[in-house]
C-alpha cells in the first residue's frame, strides 16, 4: 500500500503518528477519498509523479483562500492543515485512553505549526468535518464557529460552500460517513483543542473583545467538566484567557484594568489545580498571577503570593523560566540582588535557544544586566556581541560602559536618553538606583590609579556637589569596603592603602566552590531530568526474585546435605 | 441622617488647626468611623456607588492619616494609609482623585525610609512609577526619593540642608526630621570609625551636624570612642580579635567544602 511511505515522513510535529490514524480513518473512506488522503504527507518532490490528478483539484480550492502563489508547487495548505488539526485528535485520544500527559503535550506542540496558517475558513472547514449536528457536544463547536464568525456553517457536513466547491463531489460521501462514525465519540479533550485553536486565532487576528468573551466561556466550560486529561490543556486556556484579558483597554499600568478582575478566576483556578494536583495548571496559574501582579506593579501582593505557594518541581520548562523570570523581578525590586541574580541566570538558561522565544531571553537579560550591575558586577562583554542580542541590548551596552568608566556625567546622559526605552523595559527605577554604583566605581579607580587625592580632586572628576559630599560619600566607601584607604581631614586628601594579593585572600577559593555547586546541581538536574521506561523496576524486581530464589535454594541444599558443604567450601575458594 | 451627620464631622475635621491635641482628633475620627460603619462604607465595595460617600470616607481617613503622623504614631499611620489604598484605586469617574494623595504617599515612603524599609520602599515606588506622573518631579513624592538617593550614596550634608527649614514641603514632614538626623549620625560615624584613623574634636562636631564640643564628646562617649587632647581615636582593637575568628571560620569553610565535594564524587561514582 503505497500509504506506507509517507507513515514514515515527519512532515509536521507529530506528524507519523498522524499518520497512523489517517491511513485508518483513509480505509473507512471511499477509494477517491483515500487518493487525495495520500497528498497530504507525501513530500513535495514526489507529489508530481504519485498523485496528480487530485493536485488539480487543490490548485483549484487554493485559489479560492488567496493562497494562489504556491497553490501550485505544493498539496493544498487548507487541506494540510485540516488534516494537521485533525492529526492531533489522535494523539488526545491516545492521551485520554492510556492517562497520559505526554500525547496531550505532543498535541499542544502542534499548535504553534498549525498556527501560521491558521485562517477561520480553515477552522470552521475542521469543526465542520469533526463534529455532527447529533453529537453531544455540537452546541461547543458552536460557539467555536459563533466566536470566529463562521456561525453560518453547519456542522456534520462537507459544505461551506465558498471553500471547496471543486473538491466537494469527490470527498463528501466518504468523509460524511467517517464524520457519523467518529461523532459519537467526540471526547470533550477534542473540544478544548477546538478552543484553543480559536483562542490562538482570535489572539493573531488581534479580536481582542471577542476573544476575552470566548475564553470566559471556554473556562466556565472546562470547569464544569472535571476530567484529568483535560489538566494541560486547561493550562493553555487560562494562559490565552489572561493574555486576552491584557490586551482590553484600559491597559494594564491602569488600576481599572480588567487584568485585575480576572484575578479571583485564575486564584480559584490555582486552588482547584492544586487540590486536584494538576501541575500543568498551577504552574501556568501561578505564573499568570506573578504577572498579573507585576503589570500592575503590585509587587508586595506578587511577594505574598510566592511565599504562600509552592511552584511544582516537576512543571514544564517554560513555566520555569517564566516563574524565574518574574520571582527574579519581584527580588529585583525588593533590593534582594543575590537572590534575583541567581533566579535571573537560571532563567536565561532555561529559556529556549531557538528563536521563537527571543523576545523572552532579550528581556530576561537585560534585566539580569543591570541587576548584575546593580551587584556591583560587570557583565561579560560576550553577552552585547550575541548577533540575535546585540541592537536590543545596545542602550544597556552603553549603561555599563558609563558604569564601569564611573563617569557620571555620561550615566546622567544614557538615563535622559534612553529614557523610553528603559520604561517599556520596566527597567527603569532599577537603573536610577545605579547612580551610587556609578559613584563607587569611579570612586574606586581613583583609588587604584592614585596613592593620595585630594577630596576636591574627587569632587571635580566625579561631578559631586562639594567637596563635603566627597568626603562623606568616600567615608561610606570606606566603611562599605569599596575600597581600602583612610581619610585625612586637616589635609583634606584621601590616602590609598597598598593593594594586597588577590590570591592571599579566599577569594579565588569561594569562585572555585561556586563553579564547582554549579558543576554537582548540573549533574543532579540531569540525573533527575532523565526518564526511565515505565516497567523497567519490575523486571529488575523479577530478577531480583530469582536470584534470591536461586539463594534460597543453595540454602537448602546446605541445610540438607551437610556432605556438601565441602564441594562447596572449594567453590569458594576458587572463587 | 447618619451622612449628613459624616459630612458636618468631616468639615469639622478639616477645619481644625494642626496644633490641635491629637485626642481631641481621635474622638472626632472615632465618631466619624462608627458613623462609616453604620453607613456601611468603612471599604469601597461593588455596592457602593455614591461618589459622595466614598469621597467623605476618603477624607476621614486622610484626616486620620495626617493626625496621626503629627501625633507621631506611625502605627496609626500606616493602619489609615492602608485603609485608604483601595479608596485611591477606584476609577476616578467614581471618585475624583485626591489631592492629598501624593502627600499621604510621600509620608507613606518617608516613614519606611526612617524605619529602613528599604525593600517596602521600593516596592512602593515601583508601584508608583506606573502612573502617569514623574514622581521626581512631585513635590511632596520627591522628597523621600531624593533622600534616599543621598542616603544611599552617602551625600549625607544634602540630607542635613533638606531637612532645615524652608526646604521641607509641608510640616507633617518635618516630624521625621529628628529620626532622620540620629539615623544619619549614626551612619556618619560608623563610616568615620573605618575611614579615620584620629579627628579633631572641632572638626568632629561640624562632620556630626552637632552644636558644640560638648555635644560630640559625649556622642563619642556613647559609641566608645576614646578623647584625648583635642583628638578622637577609634577603637581598632576589635580589628584584631575579629581576623583570628575570621581565620577559624575559613578553615572551616575550606573543610566543609571538601568534604561536600567528597560526598558527591562518591554519588556519582
Amino acid at each position: 500500500m503505497p500509504g506506507k511511505t509517507p507513515d514514515k515522513e515527519p512532515v509536521e510535529n507529530g506528524g507519523y503518528r498522524g499518520g497512523n490514524a489517517k491511513t485508518t480513518k483513509g480505509k473507512k473512506a471511499a477509494k477517491d477519498g483515500e487518493d487525495e488522503k495520500m497528498t497530504v504527507v507525501v513530500p513535495p518532490s514526489k507529489k508530481q509523479s504519485s498523485a496528480p490528478p487530485p493536485n488539480d483539484a487543490d490548485g483549484d480550492v487554493a485559489m479560492d483562500v488567496d493562497e494562489a502563489d504556491d497553490g501550485e508547487a505544493k498539496v493544498d495548505p487548507v487541506v494540510q492543515t485540516v488534516n494537521d488539526i485533525k492529526s492531533n485528535f489522535a494523539l488526545l485520544d491516545r492521551a485520554v485512553a492510556l492517562f497520559d500527559a505526554r500525547f496531550s503535550l505532543r498535541a499542544l506542540r502542534s499548535i504553534s505549526s498549525i498556527r501560521k496558517r491558521l485562517t477561520p475558513d480553515i477552522l470552521a472547514r475542521a469543526i465542520s468535518e469533526t463534529y455532527s449536528v447529533s453529537s453531544l457536544s455540537a452546541s461547543a463547536a458552536k460557539q467555536v464557529l459563533a466566536a470566529i464568525g463562521r456561525s453560518d456553517v453547519s456542522l456534520g457536513r462537507q459544505s461551506s460552500s465558498e471553500m471547496d466547491v471543486d473538491s466537494e463531489p469527490t470527498k463528501t460521501s466518504g468523509k460524511n460517513g467517517s464524520a457519523k462514525k467518529e461523532s459519537k465519540e467526540i471526547i470533550p479533550e477534542v473540544d478544548v483543542f477546538f478552543g484553543i485553536l480559536t483562542q490562538v486565532l482570535l489572539h493573531d487576528t488581534k479580536q481582542w473583545q471577542q476573544g476575552a468573551e470566548y475564553s470566559q466561556a471556554l473556562i466556565e466550560r472546562i470547569q464544569s467538566l472535571n476530567r484529568r486529561t483535560l489538566d494541560s490543556l486547561s493550562a493553555k486556556v487560562y494562559f490565552y484567557y489572561s493574555l486576552f484579558a491584557e490586551q482590553l483597554a484600559p491597559l494594564p499600568p491602569s488600576p481599572q484594568s480588567p487584568v485585575v478582575s480576572i484575578r479571583p478566576t485564575l486564584l480559584a483556578a490555582l486552588r482547584t489545580a492544586v487540590l486536584r494536583k494538576d501541575v500543568d495548571t498551577q504552574a501556568s496559574v501561578i505564573v499568570l498571577l506573578l504577572r498579573n501582579y507585576l503589570l500592575t506593579s503590585h509587587i508586595s501582593q506578587a511577594d505574598l503570593l510566592v511565599s504562600h505557594t509552592q511552584f511544582p518541581d516537576n512543571a514544564a520548562n517554560n513555566q520555569v523560566a517564566r516563574y524565574l523570570y518574574y520571582l527574579g523581578r519581584v527580588r529585583a525590586v525588593q533590593l534582594r540582588y543575590t537572590e534575583a541574580h541567581e533566579h535571573l541566570v537560571a532563567a536565561t538558561r532555561k529559556a529556549p535557544s531557538s528563536a521563537c522565544a527571543l523576545g523572552f531571553s532579550q528581556t530576561a537579560t537585560k534585566l539580569l544586566l543591570v541587576v548584575e550591575l546593580l551587584m556591583g558586577d560587570i557583565p561579560d562583554r560576550a553577552t552585547f556581541r550575541a548577533p540575535n542580542m546585540e541592537v536590543a541590548l545596545h542602550p544597556y551596552f552603553l549603561l555599563v560602559q558609563a558604569v564601569r568608566v564611573g563617569n557620571l556625567e555620561d550615566f546622567e546622559s544614557i538615563i535622559s536618553e534612553h529614557a523610553e526605552t528603559f520604561r517599556r523595559d520596566s527597567t527603569y527605577t532599577l537603573i536610577l538606583r545605579l547612580r551610587q554604583n556609578v559613584i563607587k566605581t569611579g570612586i574606586r579607580m581613583m583609588s587604584l590609579s592614585y596613592s593620595r587625592i585630594s577630596l576636591r580632586d574627587i569632587c571635580i572628576r566625579l561631578h559631586l556637589g562639594s567637596e563635603e559630599s566627597a568626603e562623606y560619600i568616600v567615608a561610606k566607601a570606606i566603611r562599605d569596603g569599596v575600597i581600602e584607604a583612610t581619610l585625612d581631614r586637616e589635609k583634606g586628601f584621601m590616602k590609598s592603602k597598598e593593594v594586597g594579593d588577590v590570591y592571599a585572600t579566599r577569594e579565588p577559593g569561594e569562585a572555585f566552590h561556586e563553579r564547582i555547586r554549579a558543576c554537582l546541581a548540573l549533574h543532579d538536574e540531569s540525573v533527575k531530568a532523565m526518564r526511565f521506561p515505565m516497567n523497567q523496576h519490575r523486571l529488575e524486581l523479577k530478577n531480583a526474585q530469582e536470584a534470591r530464589e536461586r539463594e534460597r535454594e543453595m540454602a537448602k541444599e546446605i541445610q540438607e546435605g551437610d556432605l556438601d558443604e565441602d564441594d562447596l567450601g572449594g567453590d569458594f575458594e576458587g572463587m | 441622617m447618619a451622612d449628613r451627620q459624616l459630612a458636618t464631622i468631616v468639615t469639622q475635621l478639616k477645619s481644625i488647626p494642626p496644633s490641635t491635641p491629637y485626642t481631641e482628633t481621635s474622638s472626632l475620627l472615632s465618631r466619624a468611623k462608627l458613623l462609616l460603619l453604620q453607613l456601611n462604607a468603612l471599604t469601597p465595595s461593588p455596592s457602593t456607588t455614591n461618589p459622595q460617600l466614598l469621597s467623605l470616607a476618603r477624607d476621614v481617613y486622610e484626616a486620620g492619616a495626617l493626625a496621626s503622623i503629627r501625633a507621631k504614631n506611625p502605627d496609626a499611620f500606616t493602619r489609615y494609609v492602608s485603609q485608604l489604598t483601595p479608596f485611591y484605586e477606584l476609577p476616578p469617574n467614581l471618585l475624583p482623585t485626591s489631592t492629598e494623595r501624593n502627600k499621604i504617599t510621600g509620608l507613606r515612603l518617608l516613614l519606611l525610609l526612617t524605619q529602613g524599609l528599604y525593600s517596602e520602599f521600593h516596592s512602593e515606588l515601583e508601584s508608583l512609577a506606573g502612573d502617569d506622573i514623574v514622581p521626581e518631579q512631585d513635590k511632596y513624592l520627591g522628597y523621600p526619593i531624593k533622600l534616599e538617593r543621598w542616603l544611599m550614596e552617602g551625600s549625607y550634608d544634602r540630607v542635613w540642608k533638606a531637612m532645615k527649614k524652608g526646604e521641607v514641603p509641608c510640616e507633617e514632614f518635618g516630624v521625621f526630621s529628628e529620626i532622620l538626623t540620629y539615623q544619619i549620625r549614626s551612619e556618619i560615624a560608623s563610616s568615620s570609625e573605618r575611614a579615620y584613623p584620629s579627628l579633631p574634636l572641632s572638626s568632629t562636631k561640624s562632620l556630626l551636624f552637632l552644636d558644640s564640643e560638648g555635644a560630640v564628646i559625649e556622642f563619642a562617649r556613647n559609641r566608645g570612642w576614646l578623647v584625648k587632647d583635642g583628638q578622637i581615636y577609634f577603637p581598632t582593637a576589635q580589628e584584631a580579635t575579629e581576623d583570628g575568628g575570621e581565620q577559624k571560620e575559613t578553615s572551616q569553610t575550606v573543610i566543609e567544602n571538601t568534604l561536600g565535594y567528597a560526598r558527591q564524587l562518591e554519588t556519582i561514582v
